[in-house]
């Protein structure tokens, strides 16, 4: 018995039992979703220093080379495309590329709505009514045809591109905003808060936001594929990230053209969208689960 | 019953109001028209002359009412690269996309309520895993990443369907099936929750202590119940019927409305392009109009109170 409680003798290593604990907490896929994610955020970070060549650096000796494992030469480890592009490098550079405009898209988007979703709670009346019709419109409206129809008119440039990728989602965090800044506004803090005498800003920003904010933040994951997705699709179709730049759409949209000689033009960064949006999803319903148990 | 009627007309109106708006306040923010069709070598006077003939010289809110007046009648304006009316050219692409997008309408359906009733009536079993796991694929997976490795497999690989163009009934399956899976996830997922809902009632476990049939109680009493969000999906994705696939056109070159937006916003042939919004607009006001009416009828609590204060 006495042996049973001394520490390292009978029970299990200090580090086995807390990989246990990590185990049970965190399940494998979404484990797994977690890691991939960092390893995209690494790649995106330091793409400049790992990447073995220059994303446009072309070698045309060396097109449509086979990646390494179907033969090609150690100089380009996935292979090259058309005009002997290193698909590595090309892939890093666009996994910056999509993680950058998706991250930025939905930080805008976030903001914006809830912004917006603060401006109707507090106006109400006129304001409010305006911001429903329009978060109804943009709800009815597939997005992917007012981008369309916007690229269109104005023609397409990066800081355009990046803003229309803002407009995307903000409706949801305004509905959000809005639905639950009008039941916390009934709340007994808010109202204390207001009766001490604070301004609007101080109340939304300093008192009703940190409560709503998990609800928020599980939006935000949940967001942050459909934007990669929409990024993607639009460059797929030669209408968002325009050339020379690179994204992954991009890589996918001209891939599609070599798919009898050179398929790992189109593979490669066609996985990297899949296992990232699907790492994304798979960690946003995990957190959902956890910071919102109302949803369970 | 009139009232709820004349509100949703109402509302539907004032959308396609917006929209039509929209495209007029882009399309003049988008530039001055007679410099971008004229060139930017003209003289002033030609300018003026263009101005003054397509009435861009009057007042702002005079033209918008023109604009209104020339869409009630019809009139969309010329596509810039066929010198057609743009209203033909976007018309004779709609049954093309038609043709793609009812098939795949129909497998969506039949593919993912069933998916989404099972994975309910066995909850938390590997079958219920199993269709999750496909339904968030189905999310995940975009419709040009599917298209991309199901061509590699079975047109480039195994050579046994053709990659792309629609002259054979051939052609129609990668297309059908790639809107169709992801579509059947996305529905699952919704019926699923639906029924889980429905199946915790009390009326249900009535009737399953009655010893009522589990078929006759998933017919009769869970599913009508669990239809309605399953009927707001299903009412979505009929209104992006013509929208919806943009992105799988241009995979699989499919010559319909999808594949004619992306050339016409490439070439930014802004009547086609306009003519294509307000018809996707119309759709989806249309298909929530559809929706609307159909709650009442599914669910006749939803009737009542309007029919008190409605008087009818």
């Amino acid at each position: 018995m006495v042996d049973l409680a001394q520490p390292g003798v009978v029970s299990p290593p200090r580090w086995m039992e807390r990989l246990g604990r990590i185990g049970r907490n965190y399940p494998p896929l979404v484990l797994f979703g977690m890691v991939w994610l960092a390893a995209m955020l690494f790649i995106a970070i330091t793409c400049d220093w790992i990447s073995p060549y220059a994303y446009a650096q072309i070698d045309l000796r060396a097109r449509l080379a086979p990646p390494v494992f179907l033969g090609g030469s150690e100089r380009h480890l996935l292979g090259t495309d058309e005009l002997g592009r290193d698909v590595l490098a090309r892939l890093f550079h666009s996994i910056r590329m999509s993680l950058m405009v998706a991250l930025i898209g939905t930080a805008i988007g976030a903001t914006l709505g809830t912004l917006i979703g603060f401006l109707a709670a507090h106006f109400r009346g006129l304001v409010d009514d305006l911001v429903m019709t329009l978060i109804d419109f943009q709800a009815s409206m597939p997005f992917m045809i007012i981008a369309l129809a916007v690229l269109a008119f104005f023609g397409n440039d990066l800081v355009l591109f990046i803003c229309l990728m803002g407009i995307f989602g903000w409706e949801r965090y305004a509905r959000i905003v809005r639905g639950m800044t009008l039941s916390a506004s009934q709340h007994g803090y808010a109202v204390a808060v207001r009766q001490l005498g604070a301004g609007p800003f101080t109340i939304y920003g300093r008192h009703i936001l940190p409560n709503i904010a998990s609800t928020l933040i599980v939006n935000l994951t949940l967001n942050f594929p459909e934007h990669i997705l929409l990024e993607t699709g639009l460059s797929f179709l030669g209408l968002g990230v325009q050339p020379p730049l690179t994204s992954l759409g991009n890589m996918v949209g001209y891939g599609r053209d070599y798919l009898q000689s050179a398929w790992w033009i189109a593979v490669f960064p066609g996985l990297a969208i899949v296992l990232t949006t699907l790492s994304m999803s798979l960690v946003g319903d995990w957190l959902r689960d956890r910071l919102d148990p109302t949803l369970r | 019953m009139l009232r709820f009627l004349v509100a949703k007309l109402t509302r539907a109106f004032l959308a396609i109001l917006f929209v039509v708006t929209f495209a007029f306040v882009v399309l003049r923010l988008s530039g001055d028209p007679a410099l971008m069709i004229l060139g930017p070598e003209t003289t002033p006077e030609a300018l003026a002359a263009f101005r003054k003939s397509w009435g861009l010289d009057a007042p702002v809110w005079q033209q918008f009412l023109g604009y209104l007046g020339n869409l009630t009648e019809g009139r969309f304006g010329q596509s810039m690269r066929d010198a057609r009316p743009a209203i033909d050219v976007v018309m004779e692409r709609v049954p093309i996309t038609l043709w793609l997008m009812l098939p795949a309408l129909a497998l969506k359906i039949l593919l993912g309520v069933p998916a989404g009733v099972l994975a309910a009536l066995k909850r938390n079993s590997t079958l219920d895993r199993a269709i999750m796991t496909f339904s968030v694929m189905g999310y995940a997976v975009p419709n040009f990443v599917l298209g991309i490795f199901l061509i590699l497999i079975f047109a480039v690989q195994l050579g046994w369907l053709p990659s792309s163009g629609s002259a054979t009934w051939a052609h129609l399956i990668l297309p059908v099936i790639v809107l169709g899976t992801a579509g059947a996830g996305i529905l699952a997922r919704f019926t699923r929750s639906a029924m889980l809902e429905v199946l915790g009632q009390p009326y249900v476990r009535t009737a399953v202590a009655k010893g009522v049939p589990w078929w006759r109680v998933v017919n009769w009493h869970a599913l009508p119940n669990a239809a309605i969000p399953t009927v707001t999906v299903i009412g979505f994705m009929m209104g992006s019927l013509i929208a919806g696939a943009v992105v799988t056109e241009s995979v699989f070159a499919w010559p319909g409305l999808g594949r004619a937006l992306v050339v016409a916003v490439s070439n930014r042939d802004l009547a086609v392009v306009q003519v294509i919004l307000l018809l996707v607009a119309a759709c989806m006001v249309t298909s929530n109009l559809i929706v609307d009416m159909l709650y009442g009828w599914l669910d006749p609590r939803t009737r009542i109170p309007k029919a008190g204060v409605g008087g009818g």
